[in-house]
């Protein structure tokens, strides 16, 4: 701390202290733990609520005992007696009814328990849709893995730089164009009467409803997220040396130990990253699903957890929904991080 | 350049070409539809030659408040992303490893969160406080993650810092606030710059973080989206041509701008 207020003065690292306080505590921090707090309570019954009951049903019979009382009275000849017996009653009565108003305020105002509940709210449905969601972001990272790597090594290592700065450049737009326009392209094309039915039907097949079946969804999740696997494999094979490459060919290696002894090792981050990205991208989109099912097919998780916020408002369980699915994410990190042997910094850069 | 033979070299050019197939047919077909006077948005029913679905979007009341709306949360993220990203690299410069390794973590990890969670935390923790969602907790949710990449950009321009003509000026007895003011900062123009630009165009892009942080209010972005569920205008695929083209011009504008600066680089 000393040392920056040596590099930049007082007023300066003030500034910087207010800034980057307000970003690490306000923005990154303080949302996340109030999340985590929200989640691990909710509003229930008081403890002793049904004594409390209880204890009201029986007020309640002494106001029923009153009533019969003041008929009794009622029949009464004296005037002045009656008038007293009534008063009496009517004392007694209103003091009944302070007792049981403030009793069923105990009863029914809930109050703040921390408990883990919240979570076993999934209950099997939605752990379902949970697991469903977090397959199908792992397959959506393995193909994009499979798919992009020929690609990115191709243009790195096997194309001259002029041609391989206008493949990239091609690559960029549609990595660039809004993720929604992309998506809705393929609402189009699978619709049921879209171009891919339209050929389906003239080979003589039904039409088939990759909308309403989640088909769709996993097809244009694939297709919106691939190219954030190009980008981190490109850059870092783009840094490797060709001369290993010529090094194992010359020594006899095969193409394949080639790539699983030399390229592979060497693209470690940049597969990290790739899958890392898409794998959370995946998993934590709500554009897709929205879109491509138009509420007939299953539920991806983060709909579920829109839901929870905005149609059910729980947000209780919402909180415990998100802190879910932000675990599952962290775990992914970790896990390639472990796997790759590859730190944060080579991660985020 | 062949190094792997002729056989295998054709193959890799086969799958390439299939590759930007599958990137560029679907966008054909929303663009194609944005032109075919025939709605709901279709290609398979061919009606001729449109604009008139351009001229839909022109008079769509919702649509010009999202671009407004938009407009107003991606400048105030700029204002907000910038210099907190840029109080983040310098407190990093300044920082022991240790603590250095800490507070790094934390400053990308927005980066390695899902955007939902950062948006609908943001409103959690703006409603204990008696906040609703809307603009505020949207601009708010985007900043967190936006600074993380004007932090990485400006990390990468002061790691190139040359420190002798910091010195030089405070050896000519500058005060530090004056020598980052006339060297510091000149030198991280650039960067500010490119900073912006990304800071503008991730927030006016930006859905996924934005739909779970603005509640009840929106963007040209959440309402292209909420329209895009029923597929009911090609309006929609108008709207995808005209974000097309300024993404293609910028895409172009930038490549250029980089091949500029690399040349001079080299020249130097």
């Amino acid at each position: 701390m000393t040392r920056l207020f040596r590099a930049f003065g007082t007023p300066l690292s003030a500034l910087i202290l207010l800034f980057s306080g307000i970003w690490i505590f306000g923005l990154i921090a303080a949302p996340q733990l109030i999340m985590i707090e929200q989640s691990l309570w909710r509003m229930e019954r008081p403890t002793g609520a049904a004594e409390i009951s209880v204890q009201i049903d029986g007020l309640y019979n002494q106001l029923d005992v009153l009533a019969l009382d003041r008929a009794t009275v009622e029949a009464e000849t004296d005037a002045a007696k009656r008038a007293a017996d009534l008063a009496a009653i009517d004392a007694k009565e209103a003091g009944l009814k302070v007792d049981i108003a403030a009793l069923e305020e105990t009863e029914s105002t809930p109050v703040k328990v921390y408990t883990l509940a919240n979570f076993g709210q999934m209950g099997t449905a939605h752990l379902a849709i949970f697991a469903k969601t977090i397959a199908a972001s792992l397959a959506v990272s393995a193909i994009a893995l499979v798919v992009c790597y020929p690609i990115a090594y191709a243009v790195a290592k096997l194309e001259t730089p002029r041609t391989a700065s206008v493949i990239m450049l091609g690559l960029v737009i549609p990595y660039a164009i809004n993720e929604l326009l992309r998506i809705f392209a393929w609402q189009m094309i699978l619709n049921q009467n879209g171009p891919v039915n339209l050929l389906l039907g003239l080979f003589g097949f039904d039409p088939v409803p990759f909308l309403e079946s989640g088909t769709g969804v996993f097809v244009a999740m694939v297709y919106a997220y691939i190219l954030f696997m190009v980008f981190p494999l490109y850059n870092v094979l783009e840094t490797l040396d060709s001369n290993q490459v010529e090094a194992a060919r010359d020594l006899g290696a095969s193409t394949w130990n080639i790539h699983r002894r030399v390229v592979i090792p060497h693209a470690r981050p940049g597969i990290a990253v790739g899958c890392i990205m898409t794998f959370m991208l995946s998993a934590g989109s709500y554009a897709v699903p929205y879109i491509m099912t138009r509420g007939t097919a299953s539920p991806w998780f983060t709909q579920l957890i829109y839901n929870r916020f905005f149609e059910a408002t729980n947000w209780n369980v919402g909180a415990a929904y998100a802190l879910s699915l932000l675990v599952v994410c962290t775990l992914f990190i970790f896990g390639m991080m472990r796997i790759l042997k590859v730190n944060l910094k080579d991660i985020a850069k | 350049m062949t190094r792997t033979g002729t056989g295998s070299t054709f193959v890799l050019r086969l799958y390439m070409g299939l590759f930007f197939a599958y990137m560029f047919l679907p966008l054909g077909v929303m663009v194609a539809a944005g032109v075919n006077d025939y709605s709901p948005p279709s290609i398979t029913v061919w009606q001729g030659f449109t604009l008139r679905w351009f001229t839909e979007f022109w008079t769509d009341a919702r649509m010009w408040s999202g671009l407004v709306n938009s407009l107003i949360i991606a400048v105030a993220v700029m204002a907000l992303a910038l210099p907190m990203g840029l109080s983040g690299a310098l407190l990093l410069s300044q920082l022991g490893r240790r603590s250095a390794g800490i507070v790094y973590t934390v400053m990308v990890s927005p980066l390695l969160t899902p955007g939902l969670i950062i948006g609908i935390s943001t409103v959690i923790l703006w409603r204990n406080f008696g906040t609703t969602a809307g603009l505020f907790t949207a601009i708010l949710a985007q900043s967190a993650f936006i600074a993380s990449y004007a932090m990485l950009m400006f990390m990468a321009r002061l790691q190139r810092q040359d420190h002798t003509l910091e010195e030089a000026a405070l050896d000519l007895g500058a005060t530090r606030a004056r020598a980052f003011r006339r060297i510091t900062l000149p030198f991280l123009k650039p960067t500010i710059v490119t900073a912006a630009v990304i800071a503008f165009l991730q927030s006016f892009e930006n859905y996924n973080t934005t739909i779970f942080s603005i509640g009840g209010n929106h963007t040209l972005v959440t309402e292209i989206g909420a329209r895009m569920r029923f597929g009911i205008s090609p309006m929609i695929n108008a709207i995808g041509i005209l974000f097309i083209l300024v993404t293609v011009i910028c895409a172009v504008l930038w490549s250029l701008l980089r091949q500029r600066e690399r040349r001079r680089e080299a020249a130097a």
